[in-house]
């Protein structure tokens, strides 16, 4: 990064001016990593063996990032695997603005959807939790004494999530969820039908595997499936974050989300 | 020779630049990556308030008028990770800022680089979601 800087031509200024350059002019050089990535950023994550808990199941606490959609969801897809959108759900999808975006309006992510922000996993004997720090410092509940999903609930953002043990793979089942969030950036779809199971297999100290089969056959011509890795954040702490504080500049957002 | 050195820098300037990935919010859907602006002037304002950490910059033209630039940052807590505190700039400081202008053409941008006058830097950090570390 560094060798870049110093190779970089000077773009010529004078005091007091503003100078707006264009793609074809020589734009100023990036001097920093900004825009790498904060799961990119800092040491590896640690590797060594994972531990467990006084039941016996896996330790899955700690603090991660990631682990799920941001951008397009098709990224989490098999080599060779495509998206099983219904013609009629592609083309609401193609018509969303990115300025409707419900995480950009400080909504939460729904499931799978991660964000830019750590989040914690928090294991008693009868849930687990995840502690997300962003949007919208909100948190999800498993429950893990054995009870099934209601027959009847009110439709949610995170669902009614019950989990069970696959040998040492966490099983979430989820249901009941609302319509309103999005998977990705790009306004990826779904509908009230929404069922996911996701399957949480910490396969080192450092690196959690989320696979998601998302089963939508509102949205969806067959189930599908997706795989995130999370990365542990050794040391780090959740901090608060209300994203609701100073959103006021969604207005500025424009275009198609689907060009993000 | 000098236009692909040219050349390379934007490629790689584009690739360094762009972490819609990481933002709560599209990058691409609210900032032009190829629309890079670079703004000199006096900061008026620092907002340290989520979803990003803003500050306001007055920006003189040749014939002394006055315009004031809005700048998104990454949000408090991914500066702060970073070693960056909401005194890293003060109003009253000079600043020249590099950054991404705003896709609908107000006088606003996603800042990437900061640097006081006397060439230091200060809190860069795209609301990307990363910034650098506050080594100058």
């Amino acid at each position: 990064m560094m060798r870049i800087s110093e190779l970089a031509l000077p773009l010529a200024l004078s005091v007091g001016a503003l100078v707006v350059a264009s793609a074809q002019q020589t734009p100023p050089a990036p001097t920093s990593p900004a825009g790498a990535g904060s799961q990119q950023r800092g040491p590896a994550p640690p590797t060594g063996p994972v531990k467990r808990l006084p039941n016996g199941h896996i330790d899955l606490s700690g603090v991660w990032q990631g682990g799920g959609p941001v951008g397009d969801i098709k990224m989490g897809l098999a080599k060779g695997d495509t998206l099983p959108i219904k013609p009629e759900w592609q083309k609401i999808m193609d018509a969303r603005q990115s300025k409707e975006d419900p995480e950009a309006n400080c909504l939460p992510t729904g499931v799978p959807r991660r964000d830019p922000y750590p989040w914690r996993i928090l294991q008693t004997d009868t849930h687990t939790f995840l502690l997300f720090e962003g949007n919208i410092h909100s948190y999800r509940q498993i429950f893990m004494d054995g009870r099934k999903h209601p027959a009847d609930f009110d439709p949610s953002w995170y669902g009614h999530s019950v989990g069970h043990w696959d040998g040492d793979t966490l099983v979430v089942d989820t249901v009941g969820f609302n319509d309103k969030f999005w998977f990705d950036f790009i306004g990826t779809p779904h509908t009230e039908q929404l069922h996911t199971v996701e399957r949480y297999t910490r396969t080192t100290l450092g690196t959690l595997v989320i696979e998601t089969t998302i089963d939508d056959p509102g949205a969806y011509t067959r189930p599908f499936k997706i795989t995130f890795t999370a990365r542990l954040r050794p040391g780090e702490e959740l901090m608060e974050y209300i994203c609701n504080e100073n959103n006021g500049y969604v207005h500025h957002i424009t275009g198609p989300a689907k060009e993000f | 020779m000098r236009a692909k050195l040219v050349c390379v820098l934007v490629a790689m300037g584009t690739a360094l630049w762009t972490p819609g990935v990481i933002a709560h919010h599209s990058f691409a859907a609210e900032y032009d990556a190829n629309k890079p602006v670079t703004l000199k002037g006096t900061v008026s304002k620092v907002e340290w308030t989520n979803p990003h950490a803003r500050f306001y910059v007055d920006v003189k033209d040749d014939k002394g008028a006055v315009t004031t630039w809005n700048l998104e940052l990454a949000s408090p807590n991914v500066l702060r990770r970073n070693g960056w505190t909401r005194t890293s700039l003060n109003v009253g400081d000079e600043v020249t800022v590099e950054g991404a202008m705003a896709k609908d053409g107000s006088k606003m941008a996603n800042a990437r680089v900061v640097r006081l006058a006397d060439g230091r830097r200060v809190f860069a950090g795209s609301s990307g979601g990363d910034a650098p570390p506050p080594a100058n």
